[in-house]
This record gives structure tokens, C-alpha cells and sequence, in this order.
């Protein structure tokens, strides 16, 4: 929100704000799994599940799941080992980020206050079941700025078969300025990368020459007006606006770009492979977002929920687990080892926060071949940024069906992302009719467990 | 650092001393100056005659600025009048003419004490001061014009958080929201005392039952968001279906309470509200007054009791049929593997053999009864000698039926040569004594024995059923005489009633020559044969008379549903009929849900329960409604809409005038629209905000009085440009003594009152994001004016059976379709428009009392470079060119069109060889982009 008379230091809403705190972090990256990750076949091992497969999961049968009945227990599809230095256990179902355990800390106690998947993003992302509050991206943004004048602040890279449940409202600014909201990124080679970034191709023939003395033009109108309102500031940020605007119309281009990566670079991604490519191709541009001082970037893995024939459009395993969490096992799979490694080998791995979430967990019990919601846990883990790799916070009970130690809710996740940040999740704050709202409402403590 | 993050704050413009309240202090207490009763302050007297004082208005502010030596700036140039009026009442800009008539006006009224004079003669400056009567002929002008309504609709849709999708996850679209969208324009338009437009959208059904707007006006209630999933595949059984529910009716108080009262009870749905006196178990009262309403389509006619009862029936047939359907599923079931093998083999025998052309044939009218007569009937154009008379059935998928679509179960054939068939009747089949098994495709042939006739009618007196209703259709009827030609050719075919839904479905189509590929294997007749046979076996005779039973039963209501006329609809906040997990509270009498105190908010803890009531938060209107036992829901909406639209309710009518004066200046005079409590701000002029909401309120609640009372004060009119103000002083009294004497007060209010939070002169506006598109639109000559109906689409639907996605890129923004008015727009929540997202519109999924009003990069693209902008910019220049000239003369009237001036000669140097090295289009693109364009002086 750009002062009105009140004399503001700076036009630009975006410019860089220093972090309040001594920050671990100046970036984050986060990777959204819409659809509901199953955390009993990837990341939290549950033995006395896998012991008990085939015995009913609910002998009083007065559970309810949001759309079954609970089936038997259902041990893990995939089996766990002990991985790395730290000997935490995954699944096979990720191979290559079981490689990266010593650098991830996991909470294994997450939960969400809705099964519903509309609710569950929001709340994921913006720390209310409602619609309309802004995502973290938005907050970030809001508190510190962007490190990159020619770049938005806040950038998502949505799958590119689509949106996620909710759709472009789980990237909102809700009632904080527009300008905060996450701009999304065309993944799409072939496409401009920003909405609007050029004039259609069928207008007026205009060259980029042409287009620089149109815009040079303007601004001396633009200047000339303002000069007979002196003292205005929303004039003149509109002006540096239009500069800004066209440092965009360079830089972004230039992001998308990838013909200036390596080809072991291009490999590491799977930038190649038909259903790896793309996501691989998600977490590259990150990377490169990151590198240029983009502030905040969400990568969707999973478009939206939708019964398919064949697999589903995200993790939303209902009818056939194997096949739907197979095939996005190895999408993320792929490239988040692949960003991991890469930032790691930049030395940008210490100041970039890395999390992989989803909105909620799956169900220890049986759905048929898939497996329901389970809003009472699901596991979340964090890279980087000053984050201490290997570790583990929270637990769930012992079929993995309902957080038992540390419970936590995305609001622990926000708090411990921001503090990472240099932000106190207490002072960042936005008035909006009548209440003082912050990221994680009246909740949300720091972690301090998996912190450095 | 910390400090940063509050001064971004500041900027957000909030009033920091407000939210330095941070411990409460007697949070339960009323003595709050929101609660306080209205009582009408005394207009200022104003010593200083210099003051342009043209209504209390101006009384008021001029006491304020007194009070810190500061004076209000001279008033604006006509120019610049015109334009911020257009834009305030309307939301377009003036044409060229509407400007330059309006100039020539105020130059002879106003002249010659137009540039005002600072001077001695009192005279003069009393002149300047009074509303001249081409100014006062402007604003009537405005507030009569239907894009009045257009424009002041759109920020009370910002207000209550219509949209046109549910939101949330799967965004289905809501095709019926429209109509309160249409509303409310209509009640701006007429200007509906703000008493009853309150009333109308709590309780219009029950208070104003039999009018249109009466039940249109609730789709208030419905406006925002609803959790579909949450509600229809989850029952309010489980948990989650019950946290649906709840969050859903706290969205109809939250919106009830900050739209009109300003005050955010949500703030109690945990505990006691921190700041406000607002009690946890007030905040459920309010929940118990919505508790027998869902969000829902629903139908309604001007008769309010046609309306119940017409919902009454739908209620019965879905049930009857979800009965039906049980036990036929029931017999099914007991029919086993040999009806599942059965309707297999029917399944493929049925399927259209051939092509199928799309002339399917004769459809009769639909009938809620099955043993009802209709006929259709052919004229040979002369006596023939009939051998044979073939009937050739229709095929159609529709509820998956197929071959033997609409074939009669009874029938009969006739011939004569009376067209009406009175006497000399000649039988040639009759079929009426016995069901037919349908024959599928098979044509049906019946010998005649020697009938000599030109008329031949089939009649059925037992129709064929369809879904909950009854129908005879008829693919082909030949007739051949002895020589074995169809005489039936293209005869004329007559029936008392028939569909005539071209091309399927038409009376010639039944001697059209064209009938679906024949089967006359025989097979589907045997096959059906079976099936009803199996079907017999398996029913026993209690189950027989129940079906048959059901099947009386579902035809009564099908024949009363039949004598209602096509019900309108609306989707409204209302007492929903339903099925499976979304029932509503109509199947068991639309009786209000119980509904407790919920222990933190948790509906696992529920507590006491609650009356309907209002809060208890006035002093001098108490909150207890009082309602009889056994008292219907719509009484505690009707009462609730009572204490709300009270003379008594200070909270209202303070609400609404800061309102309508944030509009006008840019900001309220309470900075926080939807918050009156102690974590909003204090009202900059709490007398004249008080004196406005008694003369509002004892002048009948008119907005369009309340409008002109703004727009005609001195305040109002006032240049917004401190570079303004010096140019009209110094060019009136130059060297004066007085002049230099401004000239330091208006560097002392710079300094005094940056944010000009006193008035001491207008605002400079940004367009809002409504304002450039249609601005544009119409500057180009493009804008299509028409009212009202269902939205305009400017995104293209892809996959809309599940999750639809709406591709905005896809549409073609050239489409005239989507060139009206931005109100009447189709507001998606999940993919907010980008273009207006970009230019801070309101997103529908939340209140929005005060939209932001950002700038960025991203606003700057999309202003150079979306489609609309650039096709808008190729059409403004072939509309200058179409008004013929030469480039100069072509820029001269761009710049009158687009900003309502002439240019400088400058200026149009500079454009016009701007536009002939890079076209016209090019020169009108930079014309939209200005800040010139963007802005309100």
C-alpha cells in the first residue's frame, strides 16, 4: 500500500525491508502436494500398522471418514528403510530424496482442522479454513519486500495441468494489497512466462524500439502532469511503476530461459522425461528465481481433485493408491531431490528455506485400494535455513492416525518458516475489519526442536 | 524493524492510534461512541462570511480546519467538476460534449467570480459559494441515470461479497445470483428508503411477501461463499459437515452485522468479543435467526403462497421418486443375475441401428398422467383404399431410453373421412385393452380390411412413461394403399398438442420419410417381454400396490406442478427442500436447527442453548425479540431486520453515511467502514458524521438526498491539487496581501495535514478497477449499455462436469458480448478475474468495505498489454478515424475523449508524431495508460 501523503521514504511497496531478527533464511521455497500426501506410505514408518494389515482398522465402526467407512488396517504400499548418517526411515516410494534425509527435518505431527480439500489448502496456506485471507507468500512479501527489483516478490509455479483445490486464491494477497499476491509463472516454454508481459503478437506491429519510445513517451506525459501536482506520491509511483514494468519485461525472460543450464543440470531435473520433466522443470526455475532474489516461491505438485480414469491429477488416492501416489512419488521425487541437490552445490541451500507440505494426511485404514482424508496428521518436512537436517519433530500414534506428540498445525509451520525469516509471526500483523490479523490467528510456536 | 512493519501499517491507512488500544479496557462496556444515541448536533456558526459555506456540510469541516487555522481550497475547474462527478455517481467518464456544454454553463452562471476571488466583496465570494444551477442541474442529471444504479450497486456487492461461484474447492458456478446483482441496481435506481433495502434483504419474504424484490433482495443472505462439498457430499451428521454449517451461518452474520451495523461479532464466535460488548452467546442469538436457512436456488413466483407450495410439491415428487426408486431397487435386486443379464442384452439391442438423423419425429405435449388420450392425425388429401398402416417408433437416449422412445402402451388406429372423427369411424388396430410391450425400433404394421378413408388417427390412451412424466411420440406413420405407395407422404399432420422443438421434434416430421434405422429382429420385444415377466415374478402383491400407489401419488403432484406457470429464480438464503447430504430444514418443516453456544468455537463442544435474538449492545433498543412459542423462521429474520432498519439503531444509519462519504472523498469519516468498534477508528468529525446520519435518516433514508448533499457542498467541489490552489490565488489577486496570506496557510496544511484527514481539499482518486475497464470500453465506443440479466462471461469453461476451470486467456476479448458494464460481470471466487485482480477489484470471497488501492509493476503490464486494453486501443483509433480530420485534429479529440480536455499544442505536436511513426492505435494505447487517465483530480 503505497503512503498518500505521508511523505513514504519509498514508491515501491516491494522494496527490501530489513528482517527484523538476525535471519537464517532470505528466501523459501515451498512445495505444495494438493490432494492429501499419504504420510503412512512416505515419510512417518509405522510398523505396528504394517503388523496389524488386514485386521479392521476401527472394531467399534463408529468411526466415520469424510467419505468411507474405515476399512482394514492398511500397512505401508511401499517398504521403509533407515536412511543416511541419522538413520531416519522412508519409503522406497522416494529413493532420491532418501538420500537427502541428513539434510531435512521432519514433523510427523501435523494436522488440519478440516478434511475437506478446499478448506484444508486455505488453511495451509493462509492459516483459515475460509477463503479470502492472504497466503504466506503474501505475508512474506508484506514484511520483508523482494531482494530483486526486477522480479516479483512472490512467484508461483502452478502444475502445469492445472490449478489446485481452491484454485488462485491459495496464492492471494486476501486483504493485503494486491501487489503482495503470488504472481504465477507460465511453466510452459512456449509461452510468455508473466500474463501481460508483451502486447499480443497481432497488435500494431510495434518493435521493441517501437515499444521503448511509446513507453518513454508516456512517461514524459506522465512526468509533465505530475509536476503541476506536486507533493504527490501516488503519481509518482505510478511512473516507477512503469520502469519497474518494463525491468520485468528483461528479467523475466530471461528466468525462463534454460538454454544457458548445464546439460548435467537439464539431467539432474529429468528435464527430458515426459512426467518428470515438467515439475523438474518447477523446481529449476525456482532455483533460478531464487538465485535472482525473488523472495518467496510455492511450486504446486498436483493440479486439482478430480476422479480420473486413468491417474489422478493430484495426490488424492481414493481408489487405487499405488498408481495415483506412484506416479506422483516419482514426479516429486524427482525434482525435489534434484532442487535439494542443486541448492546445496550453489551454497544456497543455507539461506533458502525449503518445505514440502501438502494440505493433510490419508487414512491408516483401507478405502478399498486407496486410502480417505485423515485431517489428524500428516507429516511436513523443512530444508535449509538454518533448519538442523536428520531431525524429527512430533509423532503420531502408533497406526499413524492421529497426531500424538507436539501436535502442530500450519500455524507452528508458518511460525517457524518467518522466524527463520528474522519475522516475529506475533508483530506481523494487517488491520482488516476489526480484527488485527496475522498469519497464524492467535496460535503458532517457533519449533525450535528442528532449528540449528 | 518491528517499527518497519507497523509503519507499513500506518500506511495502510488505519488510524494507529485506534489499534494502540491494544490491552481492552472495559471491553464490556456500551459507552463507546458507535453505541451512543443519534441525536442531531448543532451546525457550527461561522463567524468568518469568506468561508464557502454552501450547506451544514461545509459548517462542519470549516469549524474543524478552523480549529487547526487551516481553510478549505478554492473550488475546482468545471473541467475537472464534471469528470470527478461522472465518475463518483456514474463510474464513466463525461463525452466531449457533456464537458464542454457544462463549461460553456458555469462560465455564464459563474462568471465573472469564476476563478474565485480571496477578495474583500462579500458579495462575490457568497456567489461563488452557492451551488450554481448548472452544477445542481448536473447532479440531478446523474442521480436520475440508470448507471447510477450501476455504479453505487457495485460497491455494495463489494460490501456483502457477491459473487458468482461458490468458491472453495470444485468453484461450481451459481447461474441464478444474478438477480439480487439486478436488485440491488434497481433499488439504488429508485431509490429505495434505506429502511426497507435493509428489510428487503433480511426478511423481504416475510415482510414484503408477493413482491418481486421481497424475495430477489435475499440473495443478500446468499451472497458469499458456501463449502460445497461441505455441504452436499457431507451430511450435517459428521463433523466436518457440521463445521460446513457453521462457518456457513457465520458468514451470514458476519455479513449481516458489518454490512449494516459496522461491527465485527464474528470476534465472539470463540469467546466474549475482546474489545466490543459483544457476548459469545449474542453472537449465537444471531446464529439461531439464520438457523433454518441453507444457500440455494430458489423458485418463487409473485404469490408468496404459490411459492411455499410449489416447493412443497418438488419436496414430494423427489420424495415419492427416491421411494420409487428403493423399491425398485428392491425388486431388482431380488430379480438378480438374470435381470442384471437381461437389461445388458436390452441395452445393446437398443442402441440406434444405422445413423441417426436428427428428424426424429412427433412429440406430443408432456403429461403428468399417464392414461391420458392424445392423438395425432393425417390427411391423405383424398379418400385412398387402405392396404396396410405402418408405425415406425423413434429412437432418442433421452433418460436412457432409446428404441421406443415415447411408443404408447395403449393405442388405437382409426380412419374416416370426417376430420374429426365422428362418424363413419373405421377401426383399423386396437390396442387398448392390454399393455404393449414396446417394440423397440421394430416398425409396427396393421392390415386394413378394405377401409377406404382420407383422415387416420393414432390415439394413445396410454402414454409412455419418460422420467416422472408421460409422452406419445411417433417416428414415422406411413399408409399404403393397394398399389403398395405410402400415401402418407408429406401429408399434413395434425395433433391437438405437440413440443415443436425443430428439428428433433415436429409434426411433419411423422411423414418426413426418415425413422431410425429399423430392427425388426424381433429381439428387444422379446427381450422386454422377459423382463417384465421376470419383474412380475419377483414382485409380491404388497410391493405391487405400493408401486402402483407411488405412481397415483407422483401423477398428482406432477398434475398439480403442471398448473403452475415456469417459476423465476434466485439463489437466496432460504428454507432448502433437498436430497441426500444436503437435506436443508424444509423436509421437516423448514424448522430453525437448535442452536447452542459452541464451547471456543469447537462444534464438538456445544453448550446452552439459544433464543433468536439481536445483540445486546444499545442502550435504548433492546436485542430480546420477544417471539411467541412455535413462531415460524421468518419471523425471527423479519424481527432482526427491524432492530436493524430502527430509527433506534445508531450503529445503521452511522454505518451507511460513512459509507456513501468514503466514496465521495476516498475515505470515511470513520476510516474503518465495516468497524465501529474499539479496534476501529475514531470518526474524524464525529458531529458531522452524526448530523448526516439524523438528516439521512428524518429525510426518509434517501441516498439519492444524501448524495446530493455531499456532492453540492463547498468540500466536495474543492480542487484536489495544491499546485491548483496556487495557480487560482495567485492568477485572481496577484501581489495581494491576502493571496500570500493563503499561500502560507496552504503550506502550513501540507504540513499540518498531509493526509488531509481534515478536508482542507479534495482527494485525488485512483479508477478503480470497474472504472478503467469501463472507462475504456467506453472511450473506444464500445461499450454495449444494456441492464441487467445473467453476467457476461470474459473466460471460456473447460472440464465443467468436476473442477471447472476458467480460462480467461482463451476468451476473445473482442467478443461484443463481454463489452458491458463491469458490474455485470460473472465473478468466479477460485479464478478471480487477473486484469481486474491486478487493479485491487474486490475479491469475492471476503467483505470489502475499502478496497486497496495498490500500484505495481504487474498493474503497469496489464494496463500496456492485455487484450482488452490494445483491442480497445484499435478501436478508439478507428472511431477517431471514422470521425474523418487529419491526425491533428484526430488527437485533438482523442485527448477530449479520453480526459475530457483539449491538449496543449505541445501535447498534440507530440502525439500526433508519436501516432504517425507508430499509428494511431499506438497513440490511444499511451492515451490509456496515463496517469492523467487513471486518476481523479
Amino acid at each position: 500500500m503505497l503512503a498518500r501523503g505521508a511523505g513514504a521514504a519509498s514508491a515501491n511497496p516491494l522494496s527490501p525491508k530489513p528482517a527484523p531478527a538476525p535471519a537464517r533464511a532470505r528466501a523459501v521455497i515451498q512445495i505444495f502436494c494438493p490432494g492429501g500426501l499419504s504420510h503412512v506410505d512416505s515419510w512417518d514408518w509405522k510398523p505396528e500398522l504394517a503388523k496389524r494389515s488386514g485386521q479392521p482398522f476401527d472394531p467399534t465402526g463408529k468411526l466415520q471418514f469424510f467419505a468411507s467407512k474405515p476399512g482394514n488396517c492398511q500397512g505401508s504400499y511401499w517398504p521403509f528403510r533407515q536412511h543416511g548418517r541419522c538413520g531416519r526411515w522412508m519409503s522406497d516410494l522416494f529413493p532420491r530424496l532418501a538420500a537427502c534425509v541428513d539434510d531435512v527435518a521432519f514433523i510427523h505431527s501435523m494436522q488440519s482442522k478440516s478434511a475437506l480439500h478446499g478448506p484444508a489448502m486455505f488453511m495451509a496456506n493462509s492459516g483459515f479454513i475460509l477463503p479470502g485471507f492472504p497466503s504466506m507468500g503474501a505475508w512474506v512479501t508484506y514484511g520483508l519486500g523482494s531482494e530483486s527489483e526486477n522480479l516479483p516478490a512472490f512467484v508461483v509455479l502452478p502444475d502445469p495441468r492445472g490449478l489446485p483445490p481452491g484454485g488462485v486464491i491459495n496464492w492471494g494477497a486476501g486483504f493485503l494489497p494486491a501487489v503482495h499476491q503470488g504472481t504465477t509463472l507460465n511453466t510452459d516454454p512456449e509461452q510468455p512466462p508473466i500474463a501481460d508481459l508483451f502486447p499480443p503478437k497481432n497488435f500494431a506491429g510495434l518493435t521493441p524500439q517501437g515499444e521503448a519510445s511509446g513507453r518513454n513517451f508516456l512517461q514524459t506525459l506522465n512526468r509533465q502532469h505530475a509536476a503541476a501536482r506536486v507533493g504527490n506520491t501516488e503519481l509518482d509511483a505510478r511512473i516507477a511503476a512503469y520502469e519497474l514494468a518494463a525491468r520485468l519485461q528483461l528479467s523475466a525472460p530471461e528466468v525462463t530461459d534454460l538454454r544457458g543450464e548445464t546439460d548435467a543440470t537439464q539431467r539432474l531435473y529429468d528435464l527430458a522425461d515426459e512426467d518428470t520433466g515438467p515439475f523438474g522443470r518447477q523446481c529449476l526455475l525456482a532455483r533460478r528465481l531464487v538465485e535472482r532474489g525473488v523472495r518467496f516461491v510455492q511450486i504446486y505438485c498436483g493440479a486439482e481433485n478430480t476422479t480420473a480414469r486413468k491417474i489422478r491429477p493430484n495426490w488424492d488416492s481414493h481408489e487405487d493408491l499405488v498408481r495415483d501416489h506412484g506416479y506422483w512419488g516419482r514426479v516429486l521425487d524427482t525434482g525435489a531431490a534434484a532442487l535439494l541437490h542443486d541448492l546445496n552445490a550453489r551454497g544456497l541451500l543455507d539461506s533458502t528455506l525449503v518445505i514440502c507440505t501438502t494440505e493433510f494426511g490419508r487414512q491408516p485404514g483401507a478405502q478399498g485400494k486407496g486410502r480417505d482424508h485423515n485431517p489428524g496428521a500428516f507429516t511436513a518436512w523443512l530444508a535449509g535455513g538454518g533448519i538442523r537436517g536428520g531431525t524429527a519433530y512430533g509423532t503420531t500414534d502408533e497406526l499413524g492416525f492421529q497426531a500424538a506428540e507436539h501436535p502442530a498445525y500450519s500455524y507452528d509451520l508458518h511460525a517457524t518458516a518467518l522466524h527463520q525469516l528474522g519475522v516475529d509471526h506475533e508483530r506481523l500483523s494487517f488491520y482488516h475489519n476489526g480484527v488485527q490479523r496475522r498469519l497464524t490467528d492467535v496460535h503458532g510456536h517457533v519449533i525450535k526442536e528442528i532449528l540449528t | 524493524m518491528l517499527k518497519r512493519i507497523a509503519l507499513s501499517l500506518t500506511l495502510a491507512g488505519i488510524a494507529s492510534a485506534a489499534i494502540a488500544a491494544e490491552k481492552p479496557t472495559k471491553a464490556s462496556s456500551t459507552d463507546w461512541w458507535s453505541l451512543k444515541p443519534l441525536v442531531r448536533p448543532a451546525v457550527p456558526a461561522t463567524a468568518n462570511r469568506r468561508l464557502p459555506i454552501a450547506n451544514p456540510v461545509d459548517a462542519f469541516i470549516c469549524a474543524k480546519l478552523a480549529e487547526k487555522n487551516l481553510q478549505p481550497s478554492p473550488e475546482a475547474e468545471p473541467r475537472v467538476q464534471i469528470r470527478r462527478l461522472y465518475f463518483d455517481l456514474l463510474g464513466l467518464p463525461p463525452t466531449p460534449d457533456e464537458v464542454e456544454a457544462f463549461v460553456r454553463e458555469c462560465s455564464l452562471s459563474h462568471s465573472p467570480t469564476f476563478p474565485p476571488a480571496p477578495a474583500r466583496a462579500g458579495e462575490q465570494v457568497r456567489k461563488r459559494e452557492s451551488v450554481t444551477p448548472a452544477y445542481a442541474r448536473l447532479v440531478d442529471k446523474l442521480l436520475a441515470s440508470p448507471h447510477y444504479g450501476e455504479r453505487w450497486a457495485r460497491h455494495w456487492l463489494d460490501v456483502v461479497h457477491y459473487g458468482d461461484t461458490h468458491g472453495y474447492d470444485k468453484d461450481k458456478p451459481r447461474p441464478n445470483a444474478w438477480p439480487y446483482r439486478d436488485y440491488v441496481i434497481r433499488a439504488f435506481n429508485e431509490d429505495r428508503p434505506y429502511a426497507r433495502f435493509i428489510q428487503e434483504q433480511v426478511a423481504g419474504d416475510i415482510l414484503f411477501p408477493g413482491t418481486r424484490d421481497g424475495v430477489e433482495a435475499l440473495g443478500f443472505i446468499a451472497a458469499g461463499p458456501w463449502d460445497f462439498i461441505g455441504h452436499a457430499e457431507v451430511p450435517e451428521t459428521k463433523i466436518d459437515g457440521k463445521i460446513a454449517r457453521h462457518l456457513d451461518r457465520d458468514d451470514m452474520v458476519a455479513n449481516t452485522m458489518q454490512t449494516f451495523n459496522s461491527l465485527t461479532v464474528g470476534c465472539a464466535q470463540c469467546h466474549d468479543h475482546k474489545f466490543d460488548p459483544i457476548p459469545q452467546r449474542d453472537y449465537y442469538r444471531l446464529h439461531a435467526v439464520f438457523a433454518a436457512l441453507d444457500r440455494a436456488d430458489k423458485k418463487y413466483f409473485a404469490d408468496a403462497k404459490l411459492t411455499q407450495r410449489f416447493a412443497e410439491l418438488e419436496h414430494q415428487q423427489r420424495t415419492l421418486t427416491a421411494k420409487r426408486t428403493a423399491l425398485e431397487t428392491k425388486l431388482k435386486t431380488a430379480a438378480g443375475k438374470e435381470l442384471e443379464s437381461l437389461d445388458q442384452q436390452i441395452e445393446a439391442a437398443s442402441k440406434a441401428k444405422g445413423g441417426l438423423r436428427p428428424e426424429y419425429g412427433y412429440h406430443s405435449a408432456i403429461s403428468p398422467a399417464q392414461e391420458a388420450a392424445k392423438w395425432v392425425q393425417v390427411d391423405l388429401g383424398r379418400s385412398v383404399v387402405i392396404d396396410r398402416v405402418v408405425l415406425r417408433p423413434c429412437y432418442d437416449d433421452f433418460n436412457k431410453i432409446g428404441a421406443g422412445f415415447g411408443f404408447p402402451v395403449r393405442f388405437k388406429v382409426e380412419a374416416g373421412d370426417d376430420a374429426q372423427l365422428k362418424s363413419g369411424v373405421m377401426s383399423i388396430a386396437d390396442k387398448t385393452a392390454a399393455d404393449v410391450t414396446n417394440p423397440g425400433t421394430a416398425p409396427q404394421t396393421f392390415k386394413s380390411t378394405g377401409a377406404t378413408a382420407r383422415f387416420l388417427r393414432i390415439t394413445a390412451t396410454k402414454l409412455a412413461p419418460r422420467q416422472n412424466d408421460f409422452i406419445f411420440a411417433l417416428a414415422e406413420l406411413q399408409v399404403f394403399d393397394t398399389t403398395g405407395s405410402n400415401v402418407a407422404l408429406k401429408a399434413a399432420v395434425t395433433a391437438p398438442d405437440s413440443i415443436e422443438a425443430a428439428p428433433r421434434w415436429r409434426k411433419t416430421n411423422l411423414t418426413d420419410d426418415i425413422a431410425p434405422g429399423a430392427d425388426n429382429s424381433g429381439e428387444l420385444v422379446e427381450l422386454r417381454a422377459k423382463r417384465d415377466a421376470l419383474l412380475a415374478k419377483a414382485t409380491d402383491d404388497k410391493t405391487r400396490a405400493e408401486l402402483a400407489a407411488l405412481a397415483k401419488d407422483l401423477e398428482q403432484v406432477a398434475a398439480e406442478l403442471k398448473t403452475f406457470p415456469k417459476p423465476d429464480v434466485v439463489y437466496a438464503g432460504t428454507v432448502h427442500y433437498g436430497t441426500g447430504a444436503f437435506v436443508g430444514t424444509g423436509p421437516a418443516g423448514g424448522k430453525p436447527r437448535v442452536i447452542q453456544v459452541l464451547h471456543r468455537g469447537d462444534v464438538k463442544q456445544p453448550k446452552d442453548e439459544v433464543a433468536a435474538g439481536a445483540p445486546g449492545y444499545l442502550t435504548g433498543l433492546p436485542g430480546e425479540f420477544a417471539l411467541p412459542a412455535g413462531h415460524s423462521e421468518g419471523e425471527r429474520r423479519a424481527a432482526l431486520a427491524k432492530w436493524l432498519s430502527s430509527p433506534d439503531n445508531p450503529l445503521t444509519w452511522r454505518s451507511l453515511v460513512n459509507r456513501v462519504w468514503q466514496y465521495h472523498f476516498g475515505r470515511g469519516l470513520v476510516e474503518t467502514p465495516n468497524d465501529f468498534g474499539r479496534m476501529g477508528a475514531l470518526p474524524t468529525h464525529p458531529e458531522l458524521l452524526d448530523w448526516l446520519a439524523v438528516e439521512f435518516r428524518d429525510s426518509g433514508g434517501s441516498l439519492k438526498k444524501l448524495h446530493k448533499l455531499i456532492v453540492t457542498s463547498a468540500t466536495y467541489r474543492q480542487a484536489s491539487v495544491a499546485a491548483d490552489v496556487r495557480r487560482l490565488t495567485s492568477q485572481s489577486a496577484i501581489g495581494s496581501r491576502q493571496s500570500a496570506i493563503e499561500q502560507s496557510l496552504l503550506t502550513s496544511a501540507a504540513t499540518l495535514d498531509s493526509e488531509n484527514r481534515l478536508l482542507w481539499r479534495q482527494n485525488r482518486r485512483k479508477l478503480d478497477a470497474e472504472a478503467v475497464r469501463d472507462a475504456t470500453l467506453f472511450v473506444a465506443g464500445k461499450l454495449d449499455p444494456k441492464m441487467g440479466g445473467p453476467a457476461f462471461q470474459d473466460f471460456i469453461v473447460e472440464k465443467p462436469e468436476h473442477s471447472p476451470h476458467y480460462e480467461y486467456h482463451l476468451h476473445d476479448p473482442d467478443d461484443p458480448k463481454s463489452h458491458r458494464r463491469s458490474v455485470y460481470r460473472f465473478l468466479v471466487r477460485s479464478q478471480t478475474q487477473p486484469f481486474m485482480t491486478t487493479l485491487d477489484c474486490a475479491d469475492p470471497s471476503m467483505q470489502v468495505g475499502k478496497r486497496n488501492e495498490s500500484v505495481s509493476a504487474l498493474q503497469a503490464l496489464a494496463l500496456l498489454n492485455n487484450g482488452l486494453m490494445v483491442t480497445m486501443s484499435k478501436h478508439f483509433a478507428a472511431k477517431l478515424d471514422a470521425g474523418g480530420g487529419d491526425l491533428n485534429a484526430k488527437v485533438d479529440r482523442a485527448f477530449r475523449e479520453a480526459l475530457a480536455r483539449a491538449p496543449s499544442a505541445e501535447e498534440k505536436a507530440n502525439l500526433t508524431a508519436y501516432a504517425r511513426q507508430h499509428g494511431l492505435a499506438n497513440a490511444c494505447r499511451v492515451l490509456f495508460n496515463l496517469n492523467e487517465f487513471a486518476f481523479v483530480d
